[in-house]
């Protein structure tokens, strides 16, 4: 393990302004070398392992991104906020996806150290990707070529992926967050901006050294998450009844009027490369009938183009059952 | 330094009653001495490094840029490190691994090609990234279906038997099935991580390691060094948790013993998660053929029961996977057979129920195949064809066979009557519902061990032994025996384990410490008592005045197994039977276990809570061997060959609470007819069955017939 400069960024002498906290102003100017930390349940991992290990480490559980404010239809998450805390705040405990994608996650003592912030951009847990001793790795190594596709991949993904790297984004809030149209807010050598979440994540197949499109330096303060109206519900599937990631999931927002599907947003969680948005099965279901078919239907369109080895075959029609499973649940539809 | 307990005062010591925990006390306050805590704290650390291929040769290890990182004390590879000899396993006619560094032979990714040692872990872990090792690659076999895998039919384990003539039998049979099972491999996956620190003074070494076995740790040092066996002393009192994996003196120990001789220091050794993947033994793989042949009653007239499994390049631990099939049932034609194939894989080793947990898949699996094609009930089937004599030992007597309650009682409990027999006929909502069942015969394992028993001037007494609580409850069952026998208290026996210069003991594995060392401990007091001139129990007082104003008395006495053909019985494992209820969801696939029924004979009882937890802990690790854990290797050719692929807790999948039901545990038959105290061992009954009984339960839930673990949602779709 490589030695390291630990900073608090600590809010007192800034008084409470990010802007001006000296710690995140230097990440912000000069990042090389320099990566946050929130609750360290990935990046303590990835030092360990040899994964990555940045010269300097900012610390920013203690800057002020630890509130939850609601106003109107929009929820607005500090970065900092716990898997936990969000989990059992009042606006959540009844919006069943959000509520379930942190309380499906990882286990009550991660999410209790585990933030938000952290969560929407942790790294894949491909094994591959992991094992520093291991040579072919295209997101640690680019152009070293990728172990994973030959290799054991039963828990890579089928969607955003080809032969360049299959690593999944094993996040599950990231799943429903890209299904409530949620947005970041981010602090950056630019100033401030905002991303949807759709458009935080960059796709394998796109460029597998990347993870996402903040710029080096870029904190995200904020999550900005719109209160829907609508039903929802989020479905893990996994091997183990707990402490699992999915093997798919699925995140469903819907609402149905006079039996027709007037709103639907989807994602879909231990497929993609990305937290993936099920457009294709959003648009073969939007303005429908809701039906068990029709169902059907919009699952075999998002799963069509999946990418698979052998290790991942069974997952398209994992996904294809978890999605209509859910869909059917969501919208109480029974035939 | 020792560790001792000493139990609270209780009411009247009883064998069977379930007694807490003498070390409870201390393992719930964090003071119990686990192995290092002993080991001296400033120690230097030594870091293994472990190959990245499967096979070949080092050509190179270049230690000068770790050599002159900050801290960095000494490298062993195997250009420097002492030579040793590869030392036998005791008592057996098997060689022990290979000790690490002593040629440049790479014989499977993740062996040792070094070891750094330094003043810190840090510094040491830094360091060993800095070596440059350099190989001449071979290409590795790593497949047990590889064609080119040298495969051996001799039989190391004694596992290959023939009974009358199987095809006469199976001409006899009115229904015929056969079909191929695949278990996958298991890693043991104690909490604790294995440590070892060595400490020379002199010639003489002191190790404190984890280790099921300390005397037979003491054994294999001394062979390997060419050192008096009185010279090397092995502490273990305390590990945090083993199944098997502790059994064999395993090259880290080695490793740290080397390092300390090198730097003249104490060295500890703690491998990692990973390490412990490759370093300490795993639950090998097999690929097994069953067939069966039955008249329209259900009576077996054939059984045909072979198997492959995988033992490393240049090891023996071979596993008997048809103990279960020989002497499970009566059935006068049968063939057993067990091949070996050597792969470049780490050495295999017991993890709990060795061989008996993959044979009684395959078996119970074809058992349940039969039943189904008869139309006979799958617990009926079980009765028809009770072994009610040793099928497998001259057809003596069973010391002892309460199997039949077990079956009874288990059916009993589950409601095994109420479902519908009918495959794919029970359903709530998405859930289809399913019931199965599986015996369990288990083998009997013994070997000598030896007791002192120590009665003190104050009539207190203590009993000593080298053997190892792995925390099935080995000082409590111990106190209880000898303070039954001496009439004494619980709170006034002290109990002393866990270190080679005690008197011998077997392991603390097969099922079979609890029977040899409550036995030793009984014989061991009626000699002490022979000496006071006492019998009965006589209690504190009247031992106290029978000591006189000697400072203690002190007697020894060893078990030792009996020759059954003496005896005119056949000396019994314990029995079980499982039964499991599950749900799996018709479309996801996804297989949740709601009851789990155990209803076991271990013959006496010694205590009511121990024994239980024994169960209990077997049923989960039983739960995980069904449904989640699978040590995956790259098979695939290319420079991953050989690697485990999932050496992590968050990849490799063991049971956690939300898998297990509450469990359900009975005992059921009496004291063993074999020894003084009537024990069988209850430590791996537990987990055999489970992964047939689930796997029963899945077929009679979706129709499915899974012949292969674990049993995961894919397979289902
Ligand atoms: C055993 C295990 C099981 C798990 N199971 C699940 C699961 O089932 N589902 C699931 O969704 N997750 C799971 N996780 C992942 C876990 O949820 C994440 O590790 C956690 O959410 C990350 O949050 P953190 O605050 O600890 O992030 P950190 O580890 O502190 O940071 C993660 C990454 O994000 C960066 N970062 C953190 N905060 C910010 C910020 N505000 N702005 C910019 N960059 C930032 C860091 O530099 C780092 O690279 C599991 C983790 C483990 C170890
Ligand atoms: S899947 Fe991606 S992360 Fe994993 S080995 Fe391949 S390139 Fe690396």
């Amino acid at each position: 393990m490589r030695d390291f400069t630990y900073v608090l960024a600590d809010d007192v002498a800034s008084a409470g302004s990010l802007v001006h906290n000296d710690a995140v102003a230097r990440a912000v100017q000069t990042p090389d070398d320099v990566a946050y930390v929130a609750g360290g349940t990935t990046q303590y991992d990835l030092m360990r392992d040899g994964v990555w290990s940045p010269g300097t480490l900012v610390d920013i559980s203690r800057l002020p991104l630890a509130d939850i404010e609601v106003s109107d239809d929009l929820l607005v998450v500090g970065a900092a906020v716990t898997m936990a805390d969000l989990a059992r705040h009042p606006s959540v405990v009844d919006l069943d996806v959000l509520r379930d994608s942190l309380l499906l996650a990882a286990s009550p003592q991660l999410r209790t150290m585990a933030t938000v912030g952290g969560n929407v951009l942790q790294r894949t847990r491909c094994r591959y990707f992991r094992d520093p001793t291991v040579t072919q790795c295209n997101k640690r190594v680019p152009g070293s070529g990728c172990a994973a596709v030959e290799g054991t991949a039963r828990t890579h993904a089928v969607l955003g992926v080809d032969a360049g790297c299959i690593a999944v984004h094993a996040s599950d809030l990231a799943v429903a967050l890209v299904a409530l149209d949620a947005r970041v807010r981010t602090h950056g050598p630019h100033g401030g901006r905002t991303i949807s979440v759709t458009q935080l994540h960059v796709r394998a197949d796109e460029d597998p050294a990347r993870d996402n499109t903040l710029v080096a330096g870029e904190l995200i303060t904020h999550l900005e998450i719109p209160l829907p109206d609508a039903r929802s519900g989020y479905l893990k599937v996994r091997d183990r009844a707990s402490y699992e990631f999915a093997l798919t999931s699925a995140a469903v927002v819907a609402r149905v009027e006079d039996g027709v599907l007037a709103h639907v947003a989807i994602g879909l969680g231990g497929v993609g490369s990305v937290p993936w948005r099920a457009t294709r099965a959003e648009e073969v279901l939007r303005g429908q009938r809701a039906s068990l078919a029709l169902f059907e239907e919009a699952a075999a369109a998002e799963l069509a183009d999946a990418f698979t080895v052998p290790g991942t075959a069974f997952k398209p029609e994992l996904a294809r059952r978890t999605l209509v499973r859910q869909l059917r649940d969501v919208t109480e539809v029974t035939a | 330094m020792t560790a001792t307990t000493q139990a609270p005062t209780t009411a009247a010591p009883v064998i069977g009653a379930g007694v807490t925990r003498v070390d409870g006390p201390l393992k719930v306050t964090g003071a119990v001495p686990y192995a290092d805590d002993l080991a001296p704290r400033d120690a230097l650390v030594g870091v293994l490094v472990g190959a990245t291929i499967a096979s070949g040769e080092i050509s190179l290890v270049d230690a000068s840029d770790a050599l002159a990182a900050p801290g960095v004390v000494a490298v062993l590879s195997h250009h420097d490190a002492p030579r040793v000899v590869r030392p036998d396993e005791a008592s057996a006619d098997e060689r022990a691994p290979m000790p690490p560094f002593q040629d440049a032979t790479v014989r499977f990714h993740g062996d040792y090609v070094a070891m750094v040692v330094a003043q810190t872990r840090e510094e040491a872990v830094h360091a060993a990234s800095l070596l440059r090792v350099s190989y001449d690659v071979a290409e590795p076999v790593v497949d047990l279906n590889d064609p080119r895998a040298l495969r051996e039919t001799d039989d190391p384990a004694g596992a290959d038997s023939v009974r009358g003539d199987l095809e006469r039998g199976v001409a006899a049979a009115d229904v015929v099935i056969e079909a191929d099972y695949v278990t996958g491999d298991n890693t043991n996956n104690p909490l604790g991580l294995f440590s070892a620190c060595a400490e020379w003074d002199g010639d003489a070494l002191h190790m404190w390691a984890t280790t099921q076995w300390p005397f037979n740790t003491a054994d294999c040092l001394a062979e390997a060094w060419g050192i008096p066996r009185e010279d090397v002393r092995v502490e273990c009192p305390y590990l945090g948790g083993g199944f098997g994996s502790g059994l064999r003196p395993w090259p880290y120990i080695h490793a740290a013993a080397m390092a300390a001789r090198v730097v003249g220091q104490p060295v500890r050794v703690v491998l990692s998660r990973p390490q412990m993947f490759t370093g300490v033994g795993h639950r090998p793989e097999t690929v097994q053929h069953v067939r069966l042949g039955a008249r329209r009653d259900g009576t077996l007239t054939a059984v045909e029961h072979t198997a492959t499994i995988p033992v490393a390049t240049d090891d023996d631990n071979p596993e008997n996977i048809v103990s279960g099939t020989r002497q499970g049932y009566a059935v006068e034609h049968l063939r057993a057979d067990v091949d070996q194939v050597r792969l470049h894989i780490s050495p295999p080793g017991s993890m709990r129920a060795p061989g008996e947990a993959q044979g009684n898949f395959a078996l119970e699996t074809a058992l349940d195949e039969l039943a189904v094609e008869l139309g006979i009930d799958p617990v009926e089937l079980r009765m028809r064809n009770e072994a009610v004599t040793n099928p497998d030992q001259d057809d003596l007597p069973w010391s002892s066979k309460a199997l039949d309650q077990c079956l009874r009682r288990g059916a009993e409990l589950i409601g095994w009557d109420d479902r519908d027999p009918a495959p794919r006929s029970m359903r709530e909502g998405d859930q289809l519902i399913g019931y199965g069942m599986a015996a369990v015969s288990f083998f009997y394992f013994q070997q000598p061990c030896t007791v002192r028993v120590v009665v003190r001037r104050d009539g207190s007494a203590a009993v000593h032994c080298a053997a190892m609580d792995i925390g099935t409850g080995t000082y409590t069952i111990v106190t209880q025996v000898a303070a039954e026998r001496l009439g004494l208290d619980l709170s006034e026996v002290e109990v002393v384990l866990g270190d080679s210069s005690l008197p011998a003991s077997p392991p603390a594995g097969g099922s079979g410490l609890a029977m040899a060392i409550s036995n030793a401990t009984a014989l061991a007091v009626s000699g002490v008592l022979g000496d006071l001139g006492l019998d009965g129990a006589p209690g504190r007082d009247v031992l106290a005045r029978a000591v006189g104003d000697r400072d203690e008395v002190r007697a020894e006495a060893t078990a030792t197994p009996p020759d059954p053909a003496e005896l005119g019985m056949s000396p019994s494992g314990a029995f079980g039977a499982k039964f499991a209820k599950v749900r799996v969801d018709a479309d996801l696939g996804l297989v949740r276990v709601e009851r789990l029924v155990s209803v076991i004979d271990c013959g006496q009882v010694l205590n009511e809570r121990t024994a239980r937890s024994q169960v209990v802990g077997g049923t989960v690790g039983g739960i995980g061997h069904a449904l989640l854990e699978h040590t995956v290797t790259d098979l695939h050719a290319g420079p991953q060959t050989g690697r485990v692929t999932n050496a992590h807790l968050a990849d490799y999948l063991v049971a956690v609470n939300a898998d297990v039901p509450d469990l359900e545990v009975e005992f059921v038959g009496g004291p063993d007819r074999l020894n003084t105290v009537g024990v069988k061992g209850v430590g791996e009954v537990g987990l055999c069955g489970v992964a047939a009984a689930i796997g029963n339960a899945v077929f009679h839930a979706t129709g499915r017939r899974i012949r292969r673990l674990p049993i995961t949602p894919d397979l289902l779709l």
